[in-house]
C-alpha cells in the first residue's frame, strides 16, 4: 500500500485502473455501506454509525431567508424599532449601509403541541411545526451570495469542492440502480447563480455529480434517442452492441472495466424505464396533487418537485435537492430581499409554503418520514436593521451572516424543538453558535457516516465535507 | 482553508514494548530527543507552550525554558517520574486537555523522563526530521536527485533502453515477468492516442505494418511527435492541472473572451518543445521578463487561470477575506504544479505533514500576492506584408481623393460664387446641450450650470488657463441623462511634448468613469478618446498634431449609440471611426464635466497645460457635417457633400458612387489592419501589491508580522530568500521565484514533471499522486528510475519529446496488455509493470477519435475556439445554455471548446471531464450508465454515425460486407474477421448502416485502447 488512503479507497469506488471484485460489484449491486477509508475491518458491510436517516431531501433557499421573520421570534425588535444598533462593531454586510432597526413584518404565534414559535410567513409549515427542528444559532463565514452557498453546500468558500449532495451519494451510492443517487431540481423560473457550480462533484468521480431533472422535455439529459428511431431498432443496436463486446472480451481477455461497462449499457436501459415512471406524477391522486398545490400557478412548480422529490425517493434515489430561487439581481426571483423583505418573502414563501408542508404530511403519512431527513437551509439570514440611510427605517433588509435559521425534520431529530439563540434583536448567535460544518457532521451521522471518516484524497489532503471542523449536535438528536 | 486528517501511524513504536522495563532502555542514546521526543512536543504541547505567550508561562520549545519550568515551577525532574510534573499531567490524562496523548506516545515520553530526560539541539525545529506522521526536510523527494547507473538485467529479445532495466529489476525482484511486446496495429493505436490524442488513419496503420525496417518504431514515434496534434493532446492534459476554465466562476461567472490565447500558448509551446524550465518561467513571470512579448504574456495566464469572484461586497474586511481565500488558491495551484507541495495547507498554522511553517508559507505567499485578473490590449507589430499593405492602400486612398476633388471641386466653386453674390453667411451651427465660452466665469454660458477654478487654473482673454500641474474646472452635476453625445473644443497647447491631460472631460462624480479628449497620452502628439481602463479607447489614428500650440485648434469627438466613436480636428475627420466597446450612460445627477483634466483627482499625468477657447457638451451624435459647421462655423466656403451630390449629373453620380463605395472597402480593410496591430487578452495584471503580513490563524483581523517574499526553506536548490524588501515591485518578486523554482538544484522541479509525463504514457505515475510529493502523498514505485529519467530531461535540456521519445520506446511501454491472473494477484494495481494497463479514451480523446473516424473533424490549429454553449445574461449574473452540437458546420477538437466554469458540457462530463474550478492533476476513470446513454443517445452521435455511415459508402460501395470491413478499419484500425462481418451483415441490411456506426461507436473495442 502506497499511501494511507489511496489504494484503499480504490478498492472501493469505480477507479478501472485498479477496477477489482469489491468494485465491480459495487456498480452491480446496491451498495449501502458508507464507504469512507476508515478502519476497513469496520467498514465492511456495516455503515460506520446506526443509520438513522437513508435519504435526504434538501430545500435549498437561495438569496438569504430573514430569521427574523420566520423561525426566529425577537419580542425587543418591537421596542427597538427606529432604533439604531448599538454596536461599536460595524456590521459586515453586503451593501455596508446600515440603517435603522425595523421590527418583524409577520406576526409569530407559539405552534401546536410543542409551542415552536412560527411566523405567519409560513402559515401551512406552521401547521406542521411540531415536525421541525429549527437550528437558530446558525452563523456563516461569507456574508457574500456564492462564498456563502458554496459553504452552505460544500464546506468551503471557493469553487471546485464538492457539494454535500456528492458527498452522500459518495459514501453511501444508491438504494437502485435505475436512476443517479443525487437529483437536482431546480426552480423553474431558472437556475442559481453559476448553474453547474452547485452541483458540482469537484474532485469526486463523475458519477456523484448532481443530475438535474429537466421540466420540459426528457427529465434526463440524452435519456433518449436524440431523434425518432423505428420501432426495435434500439433494442437491436443494444443486442448488436453486447455480442460485439461479448467477442471483443474473449479476444482481450477477461477485464473488469470491459464487464462493468457491458453491465453499464443494461443499467441505462432500466433508467430509461425508470425516469419517465418516476416523473409522471399523472399517478398520483387527484387529492395528492391538490395537497401540494399543483392547480395553482404560484405552487405548482415547487409542488411538483417536491411531489417528485417524494417518488424519487421511495424508488431509492439517496439525495434530492430542490432550489427554490433562482439567480440574483433584478427584479428578484429568490429571496434576496434587499429592497423589500415583505414583498419579496411574501411571494417566495407563497411558492413554497404549501408545498413544503405537503410534503412533511405526505412522508409522515407514508411512514417514510421516520428514515428521510429533510433539510431547509439558506446560506445566510437577514439584518435587523435595514438596508437604507443611518437615520430611516426602510423596507429592506441587507445579508446577516452572524446569526440566522435553518430547520431540519425527519429521522432521528428531536421534533418540535428549537435550538441555539440569537441576540435579543436577531443580529448574532450568541447561544451555542452553530457552524455549516456541524451541521453537515450531524447530517452525516445521522445517515449512519463519522464524518471525520468520509475522507477523500485530493492533492495532498485527505479531504472532508468538514475540513478539519464539525461537531454533531447531539442535542437535537433523540 | 486548508484540512488534515490524522494518520494512524504507519509503525507503531517500537517503544511500546519496552513499556513494563522502562530502566532497561534508560541509555541516552536509544531515546533519541530530536527523533521522538521533539515531534511529540510539537504535535501535542507547542500549540499552546510555545514562545513568549506560553499557556501556564510554559514554553516547551526550547531547552532553557522547558527546564525553567512556568508557572508550577519545575515540570521535568530527569530520571523520576514521580516528581515530573509532565508526567503526571500527561499521565493523568490532564493535559493536553482535549486529546490526551496516546498509550504509545505516553511510553514514549515516560522511557524519555526516566531515562534522564535528555535534550537534544537547544531549539526544537519541527521540521528537522521526519517522523512516523509527518516529513522532515530529510523527506525523500526534498533530497538532490540521486544519479544512477542502470543495471545490466536484461530480458533479451524484450530490453530495449535503460527504462526497462529499472522494470526488470522490480519485477524480477516481486518474482513476475513482463509481457510480451504487443502487436503493431495495438502499438500504433496506442502511440497515436497517447501522443497525438487521435485514432490512427487506415493508411498510416497500413504504412507501419508495411515498414519491416529495424527502426520503424523509431520512425513512428518521431514522426508523432513532430505532428502538430501532439500539442494538442499535451496541452489538455497542461489545462487539467492549471484548472484553465473560461469563466470566472462564483456569482457572476463572466465569460473571459479573451483567455484562449494561453491555451493556444501552451500548445505552440509544447509543439516547439519549448525547455520545461523555459516553460515555467514564462508562465510564472512571462509578463514582467517580457514586457513587450504577446506570447510571454499570455504564458502569464497560468497565474489566472483559477476562479475569480467580481461579486465584491462594500465591507472591506469580506473583500480582504476574499482576496486572501483565492492567494490561497493560487499559492496551492503553483505550489503544487510546480513543486508538488501542498502548500495551500499552511494557511491557518503550520503545515501539519511537510515543512512548511506558517511564516514560510506567507513569505511565498507574498511572491504573488501583486498578481490580479484582468484584461490587457497589447501592441502586436505589424508585419512587412501587412504595413506593405497599407502603404498602398494610403497610395490609392490619395488617388481616389484627387478623383472625387476632380468631380466636386467645380460644382464647390460655382456654389461659393453663388453664396458670395447672395451675402450667405455660412450653415448655422447645431445646437447644443451646454456650452462653454470661458470669458467672465466658469459656468455654462446659460448660467445654468456652475462650474468651479481650482488650482492653478484662472480665466484670461476669454479663455480657460490650465497649468498642467493642478489647475481645472469641474462643473456641478449635470441634470439629464447622457447617452450618445459629442465632446467638443477649442484648445491651444502650451508644449505638443505633453501626454494625458483632457481639454474637456464627461465623468462619474467619482471619476471612476469618464470620456474625454485627451492629448498624447497612449501616443505622443496624438489626440485620442479617453476613458477608463482604456475600456473604450482605440487608437483614433489621426495624425500628430504640429500647430495646436500656434492657435487654438477645434477638436470633437463624437459617442455613437452603437459605440463607434469618431473623432475630428478643424471639423475633419482624425483618422478613422472605430467601436471599442459599448457606449457609456451617464445617469442624471451623477456627472458632471470637468476641463484640464483627464478624471478623478487633480495631479500626475491627468493635467492639460494650455489654454481652452471654448468647449460644449452635445447630447447627442452629431453628423459629420454638423461637426464640420461647428468647427468652421465662420467659414464660408464650407460646401457641404450633400449640397455637390444634388448638382451631379446621373454618370457623374454614378462615378462618384463607384469613388465612396471604393473608399469606404478601402478604409474598412485599412482599420482592420490597424486594429489587428492590438489584441486584448485575459492574463495576468502586474500590481504592486505593498508589503504583506503573516495573518495569524489565517485571520485579515489578525495581521502579524511583515514578511519579505521568500521561496520555500525546505526545498533546496537556490537560495531560497531572495533578498527582496518587502514591498518589492511585483516584477522583482515573480522573476526572482520564477529563477528559484527552475533552479537546475531544485529535485522537485524536475522528479515532478518527469512523472507527470510518465503518468499520462501509463495511466499511473510512478508516483501515484502528480500533484503531491509531500508525506501524503504516494512514495515512487521505482525510486531509482524516477532519479534517472529527472537526471536524463535535465541533461536534455528540459526538452519534452526527447522524454517521451526515451520513454515510448522502452519495452516496458509497448509490452502487451493481456491480463495475467497470478500477476493481478499479487500486483493488482500493476504498480510495478508486468503489463501495459489497458486505457479508457478520455473525454476528449472519445470526442475527438468519433469525429475522425467519421471523417469531420476540422483539424484547424489554434485561433478562438468553439462554443457549444449560448451565453446569456440573466439578472446580472452569467449563463451558458447548451447548443445542439449536432447543427454545428464544422467540429473542431475538443480542447478548443469554450470552457465556462459554469457550463459544463454533459457529454464530457459522464466521461471524466474535470470541473475547470479545480486542479486535475489525475482524472477519475469511471464507468457508469449515464455515460451509456451520452454515448448511445446524444445527437452528435448520431449526426457523426450518419456521417460514418456516408463516407464508408463513398469508400467502399453498395456492397455490405465491404462496408463493414470499412468500418472496422476506420473505427478499430484493423480489418474485420469474417465472423464479425457475418455478425454485422443482417444488421445493416435491417437497420442500416448509420445505425451500425452509433454501435460501433458504443463498443468496448472503440473505447479501450490495449
Amino acid at each position: 500500500m502506497e499511501t494511507a488512503g489511496i489504494s484503499r479507497r480504490r478498492v472501493l469506488d469505480f477507479s478501472t485502473a485498479s477496477l477489482t471484485g469489491a468494485a465491480f460489484t459495487s456498480l452491480l449491486m446496491r451498495d449501502h455501506i458508507a464507504r469512507a477509508d476508515a478502519v476497513p475491518a469496520e467498514a465492511k458491510g456495516t455503515p460506520h454509525l446506526p443509520m438513522k436517516a437513508k435519504r435526504v431531501i434538501h430545500l435549498c433557499l437561495c438569496g438569504g431567508v430573514s430569521h427574523i421573520d420566520s423561525f426566529d421570534y425577537k419580542p425587543e425588535l418591537e421596542k427597538f424599532h427606529g432604533k439604531s444598533l448599538q454596536s461599536e462593531e460595524r456590521p459586515a454586510t453586503f451593501f455596508n449601509q446600515v440603517g435603522l432597526i425595523r421590527k418583524n413584518d409577520w406576526e409569530f404565534k407559539q405552534r401546536g403541541q410543542s409551542g415552536l414559535w412560527v411566523s405567519d410567513l409560513f402559515p401551512h409549515i406552521a401547521e406542521v411545526a411540531d415536525e421541525l427542528t429549527v437550528v437558530r444559532s446558525m452563523v456563516a463565514e461569507s456574508a457574500n451570495h456564492t462564498p456563502a452557498t458554496f459553504e452552505e453546500n460544500t464546506g468551503f468558500r471557493l469553487n471546485g469542492f464538492p457539494v454535500m449532495g456528492s458527498w452522500v451519494s459518495y459514501g453511501l451510492g444508491c438504494e437502485t440502480d435505475e436512476l443517479p443517487s443525487y437529483v437536482v431540481l431546480p426552480d423553474g423560473r431558472g437556475l442559481p447563480a453559476g448553474g453547474t457550480i452547485n452541483w458540482s462533484n469537484g474532485f469526486l468521480p463523475a458519477q456523484h455529480q448532481g443530475v438535474t431533472f429537466q421540466s420540459q422535455g426528457p427529465p434526463i439529459y440524452d435519456l433518449f434517442p436524440s431523434r425518432e428511431l423505428p420501432a426495435g431498432s434500439d433494442l437491436a443496436s443494444r443486442k448488436l452492441l453486447e455480442e460485439i463486446n461479448r467477442r471483443h472480451l474473449a479476444v482481450t481477455g477477461t477485464e473488469d472495466a470491459l464487464l462493468a461497462r457491458m453491465k453499464s449499457y443494461e443499467l441505462a436501459a432500466k433508467m430509461q424505464l425508470a425516469v419517465p415512471d418516476v416523473t409522471d406524477l399523472k399517478q398520483e391522486t387527484e387529492a395528492t396533487r391538490l395537497m401540494y398545490g399543483l392547480d395553482k400557478e404560484e405552487t405548482s412548480d415547487f409542488g411538483s418537485r417536491c411531489l417528485l422529490a417524494r417518488r424519487l425517493l421511495e424508488k431509492g434515489v439517496r439525495f434530492v435537492q430542490l432550489f427554490s430561487g433562482g439567480s440574483f439581481g433584478s427584479p428578484r426571483i429568490n429571496w434576496d430581499g434587499h429592497e423589500d423583505v415583505k414583498e419579496n418573502h411574501t411571494r417566495e414563501a407563497g411558492r413554497l409554503d404549501q408545498p413544503v408542508a405537503a410534503l412533511l404530511k405526505d412522508l409522515r403519512q407514508r411512514g417514510m418520514l421516520e428514515d428521510t431527513l429533510i433539510l431547509c437551509t439558506s446560506e445566510f439570514g437577514r439584518t435587523p436593521f435595514t438596508q437604507s440611510g443611518a437615520d430611516q427605517v426602510g423596507t429592506g433588509r441587507d445579508h446577516n451572516m452572524y446569526g440566522f435559521s435553518i430547520w431540519m425534520a425527519g429521522a432521528g431529530l428531536k421534533h418540535g424543538v428549537a435550538y441555539g439563540a440569537t441576540d435579543e434583536i436577531g443580529w448574532k448567535a450568541v447561544e451555542k453558535p452553530v457552524h455549516w460544518y456541524d451541521y453537515h457532521a450531524t447530517v452525516l451521522h445521522l445517515l449512519g457516516i463519522d464524518h471525520e471518516r468520509l475522507t477523500y484524497y485530493h492533492n495532498g489532503i485527505q479531504r472532508r465535507l468538514t475540513n478539519v471542523h464539525g461537531e454533531v449536535l447531539h442535542d437535537i438528536l433523540i | 482553508m486548508c484540512c488534515f486528517r490524522m494518520i494512524a501511524p504507519r509503525n507503531i513504536l517500537v517503544l511500546l514494548t519496552f513499556v513494563t522495563s522502562v530502566r532497561i532502555v534508560a541509555a541516552d542514546d536509544t531515546t533519541d530527543f530530536d527523533r521522538t521526543i521533539a515531534p511529540l512536543f510539537v504535535q501535542r504541547c507547542l500549540s499552546c507552550h510555545e514562545g513568549p505567550d506560553a499557556k501556564g508561562k510554559l514554553d516547551l520549545s526550547n531547552r532553557d525554558s522547558a527546564r525553567a519550568g512556568g508557572e508550577s515551577g519545575r515540570i521535568i525532574e530527569p530520571g523520576d517520574l514521580e516528581k515530573s510534573l509532565l508526567w503526571q499531567q500527561v499521565e493523568s490524562d490532564t493535559m493536553p486537555p482535549k486529546k490526551p496523548l496516546t498509550k504509545e506516545e505516553k511510553a514514549t515520553l515516560k522511557v524519555w523522563i526516566a531515562g534522564g530526560a535528555k535534550w537534544g539541539t537547544e531549539k526544537i525545529d519541527p521540521f528537522r526530521f521526519t517522523t512516523d506522521s509527518r516529513a522532515g526536510v530529510d523527506w525523500w523527494s526534498l533530497k538532490p536527485l540521486q544519479r544512477h547507473t542502470p543495471s545490466q538485467v536484461e530480458l533479451s529479445g524484450w530490453s530495449e533502453n535503460p527504462v526497462d532495466a529499472f522494470v526488470l529489476e522490480r519485477l524480477q525482484k516481486a518474482g513476475l515477468s513482463p509481457s510480451p511486446i504487443a502487436d503493431k496495429r495495438t502499438l500504433i493505436r496506442r502511440l497515436s492516442f497517447d501522443l497525438l490524442g487521435l485514432p490512427p488513419t487506415p493508411d498510416e496503420v497500413n504504412a507501419f505494418l508495411a515498414d519491416n525496417s529495424a527502426d520503424a518504431w523509431e520512425k513512428l514515434v518521431d514522426r508523432m511527435l513532430a505532428s502538430p496534434h501532439y500539442g494538442e493532446r499535451w496541452a489538455r492534459h497542461w489545462l487539467d492541472v492549471a484548472r484553465y476554465g473560461e469563466s470566472n466562476g462564483f456569482e457572476y461567472d463572466e465569460p473571459r473572451d479573451n483567455f484562449w490565447h494561453y491555451r493556444n500558448w501552451v500548445i505552440n509551446a509544447l509543439n516547439q518543445d519549448m525547455p520545461y524550465d523555459q516553460f515555467v518561467r514564462l508562465q510564472l513571470a512571462g509578463d514582467v521578463l517580457h514586457p513587450d512579448d504577446f506570447s510571454a504574456i499570455s504564458a502569464s495566464g497560468f497565474l489566472v487561470a483559477g476562479p475569480h469572484n467580481t461579486t465584491l461586497p462594500s465591507n472591506d474586511k469580506m473583500r480582504m477575506s476574499m482576496a486572501q481565500d483565492e492567494l490561497e488558491d493560487l499559492v496551492g495551484s503553483v505550489g503544487q504544479t510546480f513543486l508538488g507541495l501542498t502548500a495551500n495547507c499552511a494557511r491557518c498554522h503550520d503545515h501539519k505533514f511537510d515543512p512548511i511553517s506558517q511564516q514560510n508559507y506567507y513569505q511565498f505567499a507574498a511572491t504573488l500576492n501583486g498578481v490580479t485578473h484582468g484584461e490587457r490590449m497589447i501592441r502586436v507589430p505589424l508585419s512587412a506584408e501587412q504595413q506593405q499593405r497599407i502603404q498602398l492602400i494610403d497610395q490609392r486612398m490619395k488617388g481616389l481623393q484627387n478623383e472625387f476633388e476632380a468631380i466636386q471641386q467645380p460644382i464647390r466653386g460655382a456654389i461659393a460664387a453663388e453664396r458670395k453674390a447672395s451675402g450667405y453667411k455660412g450653415p448655422e451651427p447645431p445646437i447644443a446641450w451646454a456650452r462653454w465660452e470661458f470669458n467672465e466665469d466658469p459656468n455654462d454660458s446659460a448660467g445654468m450650470i456652475k462650474g468651479t477654478l481650482s488650482g492653478g487654473a484662472r480665466l484670461e482673454n476669454g479663455m480657460l488657463v490650465v497649468d498642467g500641474k493642478d489647475g481645472f474646472v469641474a462643473s456641478a452635476p449635470i441634470a439629464t441623462d447622457i447617452a450618445e453625445k459629442t465632446l467638443e473644443a477649442w484648445v491651444q497647447l502650451d508644449t505638443l511634448e505633453q501626454g494625458g491631460g483632457a481639454a474637456i472631460s464627461l465623468q462619474t462624480l467619482d471619476g471612476a468613469t469618464f470620456d474625454a479628449i485627451v492629448f498624447g497620452e497612449r501616443e505622443a502628439r496624438k489626440w485620442m478618446a479617453g476613458s477608463n481602463g482604456f475600456v473604450r479607447t482605440m487608437p483614433l489614428n489621426g495624425v500628430e498634431e504640429t500647430e495646436a500650440t500656434q492657435r487654438p485648434i477645434h477638436f470633437a469627438i463624437v459617442y455613437q449609440a452603437d459605440g463607434t466613436i469618431v473623432g475630428y480636428r478643424d471639423g475633419k475627420p482624425y483618422g478613422a471611426a472605430n467601436r471599442p466597446g459599448e457606449l457609456q450612460k451617464y445617469a442624471s445627477g451623477k456627472f458632471q464635466l470637468v476641463f484640464g483634466l483627464r478624471h478623478g483627482l487633480p495631479g500626475g499625468n491627468r493635467m492639460l497645460a494650455g489654454r481652452i477657447d471654448r468647449a460644449v457638451l452635445y447630447d447627442r451624435a452629431l453628423t459629420a457635417e454638423e461637426v464640420a459647421a461647428s468647427a468652421g462655423a465662420s467659414d464660408i466656403n464650407h460646401v457641404s457633400e450633400k449640397e455637390i451630390l444634388a448638382r451631379l449629373t446621373a454618370t457623374q453620380r454614378k462615378n462618384h458612387q463607384a469613388l465612396v463605395d471604393e473608399k469606404s472597402l478601402l478604409s474598412i480593410e485599412r482599420q482592420n489592419l490597424v486594429n489587428s496591430e492590438s489584441r486584448t487578452l485575459y492574463t495576468c495584471v502586474s500590481t504592486n501589491p505593498g508589503a504583506s503580513r503573516v495573518l495569524r490563524r489565517g485571520d485579515v483581523g489578525s495581521p502579524g508580522d511583515v514578511v519579505t517574499p521568500t521561496g520555500f526553506s525546505a526545498v533546496p536548490g537556490g537560495e531560497a530568500g531572495f533578498g527582496l524588501a518587502p514591498d518589492a515591485p511585483d516584477a522583482e518578486r515573480r522573476i526572482r521565484l520564477a529563477d528559484w523554482i527552475t533552479h537546475r538544484d531544485n529535485p522537485l522541479f524536475v522528479r515532478v514533471m518527469v512523472n507527470r509525463v510518465w503518468h499520462y504514457h501509463f495511466g499511473q505515475g510512478l508516483v501515484a499522486t502528480p500533484s503531491d510529493f509531500g508525506f501524503n502523498g504516494g512514495r515512487p514505485s521505482h525510486p531509482e528510475l524516477l532519479d534517472w529519467l529527472a537526471v536524463q530531461f535535465q541533461s536534455m535540456g528540459y526538452r519534452l519529446k526527447p522524454l517521451h521519445r526515451l520513454i515510448v520506446t522502452s519495452a516496458t511501454y509497448r509490452q502487451g496488455s493481456a491480463p495475467v491472473e497470478a500477476n493481478s494477484r499479487s500486483d493488482a494495481d500493476n504498480r510495478l509493470l508486468w503489463r501495459k494497463s489497458p486505457q479508457r479514451l478520455d473525454a476528449e480523446e472519445l470526442r475527438d477519435a468519433v469525429l475522425v473516424v467519421t471523417g469531420r473533424l476540422n483539424p484547424e490549429i489554434g485561433g478562438r475556439g468553439y462554443r457549444d454553449v449560448e451565453h446569456f445574461k440573466f439578472k446580472g449574473s452569467n449563463f451558458y445554455k447548451l447548443l445542439e452540437e449536432a447543427t454545428f458546420e464544422t467540429h473542431r477538437r475538443t480542447i478548443y471548446r469554450f470552457m465556462p466554469r459554469g457550463g459544463r458540457n454533459p457529454f464530457l462530463d459522464t466521461f471524466d471531464c474535470p470541473d475547470p474550478s479545480t486542479t486535475a492533476p489525475k482524472r477519475a476513470n469511471t464507468i457508469t450508465p449515464l455515460q451509456a446513454l451520452s454515448l448511445m443517445n446524444n445527437s452528435l452521435v448520431f449526426a457523426m454515425a450518419d456521417y460514418f455511415a456516408k463516407q464508408v459508402k463513398q469508400e467502399a460501395g453498395e456492397e455490405i460486407k465491404t462496408q463493414v470491413s470499412r468500418v472496422y478499419l476506420r473505427a478499430f484500425g484493423r480489418e474485420a474477421t469474417p465472423e464479425e462481418i457475418d455478425l454485422a451483415d443482417d444488421f445493416v441490411a435491417s437497420q442500416g448502416l448509420a445505425a451500425f456506426c452509433r454501435v460501433i461507436l458504443n463498443s468496448n473495442e472503440f473505447l479501450y485502447l490495449q
